[in-house]
């Protein structure tokens, strides 16, 4: 199957710690990456609903995010839909309207399309600041290769850019 | 006497706590509590004046526009700064874009769910369900609800409710029929692709939504998109908006009060019935004339008071700060949590009052005062309302009032905004320059209508930089807490007399509150950690 329109959506809250994981990924992977024209990057932050519209035009979801699954902090799972559907994710954003809500309502609307979602265990997700904690740091680029992976597998592909300034960890300060 | 605790409240934006008392099955005392800190005053604190909005807007991701534009605004006000015309109308259309993104939101899938029982719909007949679709609206847009009650019952057979989790399905206070609830939860899914064209209609002129780009003290900056390409692109899916809003939306809402005909007596604003407005989209130049007026109702009196700025006061007696009742231009925010205590300090949110009495803002607010004044497009629209829903003036200080008000305000606004894009001019200036002294004080000011209600912002400039800076928002002044006096705020009157017909499924409380659709994310002022994680109905 050809997939002419990869979403790679980064979500989180960048405000409160390790809940930013998931754009930080995005980040990285923008600033590291080229990657082919049928890939997007979107920072999704908190956004809720209002991710509708880009969810809707994608033909595959990979999706960057947090979860308490119960595992220790930095652990990274693999989530499909099947699992947003019985709850497994925690609703662990400051809105009310969690990004689990919004994937479940463009289902109900029938244009959500296959979709999975790379989830690395926080450790804090309740004190503001602007950096994640070493749990997250230690295994952040193992987050961002199966991310990488993720978007191979589905039909993307993508080099190193020749000049980069920083490290993986670009976009964690 | 039972006490009955929602925390947080959910179907709404940023986190609030009500408790309510309930005896032999009535609510006897309420208490409305915002959980949140909002720390914004005190970030912009020795910053650059220009800079305040970008900083302002982003107290939340619902109404993005409204704290950005209050922000420009002040600093306008206090430099006396005047914008071109061409501004005041892109102003008037990301307002208005606002409003009509917003408000279809609210009723269908805020306040909806409290009509509406979606698992009664598993039941429902798809084709009787098209027959009442056509009586309620001919020209609303075919659905396929066999469609829509097969994908309904994948999500309930499977036990796998997803977004309908957590409703109290299968309520007594539920009364529609199941062909009714289908075409409910069938509209709600048409109202969720609607309001996808909303949010692209907001980014023509904002460059994005949420949280546009294109203001500046001085106007807008986004000269260079008017053009007749988006503003025709702008019509298009403004066209279809309205159609929407025509076909589908206030059909639906009068539906609603006919069937939920005895809302019309229950959730009003009891004690006086005051309402306030700053007066919403600005018709020219003059500040004064207004699409929506600025004014005061006291007490449900028929006339319109005139509004005077300097009755109002903010009181923080029972929130958890320190001082006294100030106006907001010499307004304080010093935090001081004790303790959740509902006899004394219970929430971040302080308590605005005008002339020391609670006033509600909002839809019903605008739509009264427009009324009273005699607004034609208001007064036409009200009254053919409640001639078809069976309804009189005063059944509107209500629930259902509050619900009728938000959607007829949409219409006017959004047949507004079409005689406001063929006003635009593409060659037209967008942008007062404005330089902002390095010596001296300026105050200031910024008044407008959010779609939530009454929205100020205050700043005092010194040497350049910004002194102080307060918010005045709708929430606070519906979902505040008692003042100095112990009166109650808007919401807590008005849940006093609700009946409660199963106390630990508090579904009437909840329709009482989503109609004043409370939006605290900039009311209050980061989170409680652990104890706002789960959704917690306590009856003691």
């Amino acid at each position: 199957v050809e997939n002419n329109n990869i979403l790679v959506l980064g979500v989180g809250n960048i405000l409160m710690s390790d809940e930013g994981a998931g754009v930080y990924v995005v980040r990285s992977l923008e600033q590291n990456f080229q990657f082919s024209e049928n890939i997007s990057l979107l920072d999704g932050g908190t956004l809720g609903m209002r991710l509708l519209n880009p969810i809707s035009r994608a033909s595959q979801l990979i999706v960057a995010d947090t979860a308490m699954l119960g595992f220790s902090p930095g652990t990274i799972s693999r989530l499909t839909m099947d699992d947003i559907r019985t709850g497994n994710i925690v609703k662990n954003s400051m809105h009310q309207l969690s990004f689990a809500e919004t994937l479940n309502m463009a289902e109900m609307m029938g244009f959500l399309p296959p979709m999975v979602i790379i989830a690395i265990e926080p450790f804090d997700i309740v004190t503001m600041g602007t950096t994640m904690t070493s749990f997250i740091t230690a295994n952040f680029d193992n987050f961002c290769m199966r991310v990488l992976d993720e978007i191979m597998a589905t039909g993307g592909t993508f080099s190193k850019k020749e000049r980069v300034l920083n490290n993986m960890f670009i976009g964690c300060n | 006497m039972a006490r009955i605790v929602i925390d947080p409240v959910t179907r709404i934006e940023g986190h609030l706590k009500i408790e309510v008392e309930v005896t032999n099955g009535q609510v006897t005392d309420a208490w409305s509590s915002g959980t949140l800190f909002r720390g914004i005053e005190t970030i912009l604190q020795g910053r650059n004046p220009e800079d305040a909005w970008l900083f302002t807007q982003r107290v939340c991701g619902v109404c993005t526009y409204v704290h950005g534009v209050a922000s420009v605004q002040c600093v306008e006000n206090a430099l006396t700064t005047k914008i071109p015309d061409n501004a005041r109308i892109v102003r008037n259309l990301l307002m208005g874009g606002q409003f009509v993104h917003d408000h279809p939101i609210h009723f269908y899938h805020l306040h909806g769910l409290d009509w509406i029982d979606v698992v009664k719909a598993l039941e429902a007949d798809p084709a009787k369900t098209a027959e009442i679709a056509r009586t309620i609206s001919p020209d609303a847009p075919t659905i396929d609800f066999a469609a829509v009650k097969t994908r309904l019952a994948g999500f309930v057979d499977s036990g796998q409710l997803g977004i309908f989790n957590g409703g109290y399905w299968g309520h007594s206070a539920y009364l529609l029929s199941p062909e009714e609830n289908l075409l409910f939860a069938a509209h709600y899914l048409t109202a969720l692709r609607q309001q996808l064209i909303a949010a692209e209609m907001h980014a023509i002129f904002g460059a994005k939504n949420p949280h546009i780009q294109s203001l500046r003290v001085g106007g807008v900056t986004c000269k260079f998109d008017i053009t007749t390409e988006r503003i025709s692109k702008f019509r298009n899916l403004l066209t279809q908006m309205r159609n929407f809003i025509d076909r589908v939306y206030i059909p639906d809402v009068k539906y609603i009060a006919k069937k939920y005909n005895n809302w019309k007596s229950i959730g009003g604003f009891k004690d006086k019935f005051n309402y306030m407005s700053y007066g919403g989209f600005p018709l020219d130049s003059s500040e004064t004339n207004m699409l929506f007026p600025a004014g005061v109702i006291l007490n449900k009196s028929a006339t319109v008071d005139t509004l005077n700025l300097s009755q109002i006061t903010e009181h923080v007696s029972h929130s958890w700060y320190t001082g006294s009742a100030l106006h907001p231009s010499v307004g304080q925010t010093t935090p001081s949590f004790t303790k959740y205590d509902t006899a004394d300090k219970y929430t971040w949110l302080k308590a605005p009052r005008y002339n020391n009495v609670a006033m509600e803002v909002g839809p019903l607010a605008r739509v009264l005062i427009a009324y009273n004044k005699n607004v034609s497009s208001v007064k036409t629209l009200v009254d053919s309302f409640l001639q078809d829903a069976s309804l009189t003036a005063v059944d509107l200080h209500s629930t259902l009032g509050r619900a009728a008000a938000r959607a007829l305000e949409t219409k006017v606004i959004a047949d507004a905004m079409d005689g406001w894009l063929t006003s635009l001019n593409p060659n037209g200036e967008v942008l007062t320059t404005t330089t902002i002294p390095d010596t001296g004080t300026q105050q200031g000011f910024g008044l407008t209508e959010a779609p939530r209600g009454a929205l100020g912002h205050w700043i005092n400039i010194q040497n350049g930089k910004i002194s102080n800076y307060q918010m005045v928002v709708p929430s606070t002044w519906n979902l505040g807490p008692r003042d100095s006096s112990g009166n109650r705020g808007p919401v807590e009157q008005a849940l006093i007399g609700t009946p409660v017909a199963d106390a630990s499924k508090p579904l009437e409380v909840l329709r009482i509150v989503h109609s004043f659709d409370p939006c605290l994310a900039c009311a209050v002022h980061v989170i409680d950690t652990k104890k706002d994680k789960a959704y917690t109905i306590k009856v003691s």
